[in-house]
């Protein structure tokens, strides 16, 4: 019974992994950019939603609705006035960009909010919880959950089924013919990334109710959007929220064999998938 | 038929010979300083001799070998642990032991650059991170090694300070030959030729004959073992490591500070963005995180800027190398 709990707990948490992993997989499905300020950007948005949260006495569910456009706008103006400059074959210069970045945002952070760990008051909802046999599952970690399954599923359907979808699809496949049959590849870059950043909005909310946050975290949350594109799959929606629940499965497990081994537990599936199979789980290659 | 009298070769101009004789005796003066200078200006050599032979490495890897890292604390830890260990678990004389301690770098990264390889363009960047924690997280779970709480050299202790820092000063002097010399002899031979080519354009070298691939895992054990042994050597000095220390990712955003504002790609950058990280972090680092917050952005504006650096920058308005690679072709 231990281990099962210890399987849901970590698809639980494989859930607010996805949150992160699915824009970093657009991101570089279409662009081939990987933004080392991805983590950074949820901390910033959690750190936002506290404050407002704090001031204006928000509850989550309005954050919400505050962070995602907040997160839209940022994620348009980094590509508009920043990686579209940067965008080529060459992956030096946007990790380099993002990087610099990166170490301005957290110092800033760290200047205005002060190296504090903090957290957001989810009222009830953070203490409510399901009984199942002798388990018990927090409705919060469900919600975290379902709402990844939804952004997956809705993002899959946007990139299959609308005419900004297909823009994306044919800019990532080739950029060149893409601009040839009319579309504007910046703009729909700079929407890319927009969305990619705007579900960190959501993320962050989750993050910060789940947990708590502090400038210094982005670097860890980057990590594990990264391992799970790669364990899932490079390129694929699905694969990046299938990859997130293998890597929060290992992490509690891992966790639950010693405390100290949980976050090494997710590294190592990391490695062992990139050792046996590289193409990831997903793939059918 | 070409007049043998119509052209000459140079490698060699003016301003590289000054610079490498200067350069040289600056390098050969460092073991002097133990008898004229004070202990805080030897530790200030030290440090900047490793950052200069750090970011020289970062360069080879990034600039030449097109592999961009976040994760040379890997090494830059293992090379400190090595010696840690050497000295405190097998009792070898620390000094003895920091020419060893390259190995175990070399050994983690023959098989941590076979599945890095796998990753794509800038995955490999984070890819080399992630290696990076799982060293640190493991480290920090190695009894042996005391774990999270780290290691101190007690044997120092059998050295008077003079000794050491005659010692230290000596180490520095070579890590500065080995990495900065080595690097530009190197580039001077026909596999810096091939590394040049790779520089310019990987697709086109490897359609010349470059063995891409094992240039690269070439690159990637040679700018570990460098950066390992500029780890050793930081650690001697600081005497105590931990596994936040050493595997501290603060050392990527040195690394990357440094080659890129001071042009990368080229081997004068790494030392001049040194130099220029070195005194403003000793003018500036006061001002804490609103320093670091400029070192970001300006780290930003060089990228989308001046992708050549400060050294780019200099020789468009005088082209005077210190360390030339290439072939100079005058008349008579």
């Amino acid at each position: 019974m231990r281990w099962v709990d210890a399987i849901i707990q970590g698809t639980l948490l494989g859930g607010l992994y996805a949150q992160y992993a699915i824009g970093m997989s657009l991101m570089f499905g279409v662009m081939r950019i990987v933004n080392i300020a991805h983590g950074d950007l949820v901390v910033l948005l959690a750190l936002i939603g506290i404050s407002l949260a704090a001031v204006f006495g928000l509850g989550p569910g309005f954050l919400v609705l505050l962070l995602v456009p907040i997160g839209a706008l940022v994620g348009w103006a980094l590509q508009r006035f920043i990686l579209n400059r940067l965008v080529g074959d060459d992956p030096l210069p946007s990790l380099i960009a993002t990087f610099g970045i990166s170490i301005a945002l957290q110092n800033a952070m760290l200047a205005i909010w002060s190296a504090d760990t903090r957290s957001l008051d989810a009222g009830a909802l953070a203490s409510k919880s399901f009984q199942i046999g002798e388990m018990y599952i927090g409705l919060l970690p469900i919600l975290v959950f379902v709402t990844a399954v939804i952004l997956t599923a809705g993002l899959s359907m946007v990139l299959k089924g609308t005419k900004f979808g297909r823009a994306l699809r044919a800019a990532a496949a080739d950029r060149d013919a893409a601009t040839l049959s009319g579309i504007d590849t910046k703009s729909i870059y700079a929407k890319a990334t927009a969305v990619a950043v705007g579900i960190l909005g959501i993320a962050a909310v989750f993050q910060a109710t789940r947990t708590t946050i502090a400038p210094a975290d982005g670097g860890g949350q980057l990590i594990y959007a990264f391992e799970a594109v790669i364990i899932g799959g490079m390129g694929s929606i699905w694969g990046a929220f299938l990859g997130a629940m293998v890597l929060g499965i290992a992490q509690v497990i891992g966790s639950r064999i010693d405390p100290g081994w949980g976050v090494l537990a997710g590294h190592l599936v990391f490695l062992v998938v990139l050792a046996w199979r590289p193409q990831g789980i997903m793939s059918r290659k | 038929m070409t007049d043998p009298h119509f052209a000459t070769v140079h490698r060699h101009t003016s301003s590289s010979r000054i610079a490498i004789g200067c350069g040289l005796l600056l390098v050969l003066a460092i073991p002097s300083m133990p008898f004229w200078a004070s202990s805080g200006h030897i530790r200030w050599a030290v440090e900047l001799g490793c950052f200069i032979a750090i970011a020289q490495m970062w360069n080879l890897l990034a600039g030449y070998g097109g592999m961009v890292s976040v994760g040379q604390q890997a090494f830059i830890g293992l090379g400190g642990y090595a010696l840690f260990v050497l000295v405190t678990l097998f009792g070898v004389d620390p000094f003895l032991a920091v020419p060893l301690s390259v190995i175990l770098p070399a050994l983690v990264a023959a098989p941590a650059y076979m599945l890095l390889r796998r990753l794509d363009g800038p995955y490999f960047a984070i890819g080399t991170w992630v290696l990076a924690e799982v060293l640190r997280l493991i480290t920090s779970n190695i009894g042996a090694v005391n774990a999270g709480s780290g290691m101190t050299l007690k044997a120092m202790a059998k050295y008077s300070a003079h000794q050491r820092e005659i010692g230290l000063t000596l180490l520095v002097a070579l890590l500065l030959l080995l990495t900065v010399g080595g690097t530009y002899l190197l580039l001077r031979s026909r596999l810096g030729l091939a590394l040049t080519a790779m520089r310019d354009d990987a697709v086109a070298a490897s359609s010349q004959g470059v063995n891409v691939g094992r240039m690269r895992f070439s690159v990637y054990l040679l700018a570990a073992v460098g950066t390992g042994l500029a780890g050793a050597i930081y650690f001697m000095a600081q005497l105590r490591i931990s596994p936040t220390s050493g595997f501290d990712p603060n050392w990527s955003s040195i690394c990357i500070f440094i080659v890129m504002v001071g042009g990368i790609g080229r081997l004068e950058g790494p030392i001049i963005g040194a130099l220029l990280y070195f005194f403003a972090t000793r003018l500036f680092g006061q001002y804490g995180s609103a320093y670091l917050v400029v070192l970001g952005l300006l780290t930003l504006v060089v990228a989308i800027r001046a992708p050549t650096g400060l050294w780019g920058l200099m020789t468009r308005l005088r082209p005077w190398p210190w360390f030339p690679t290439g072939y100079i072709l005058t008349k008579g």
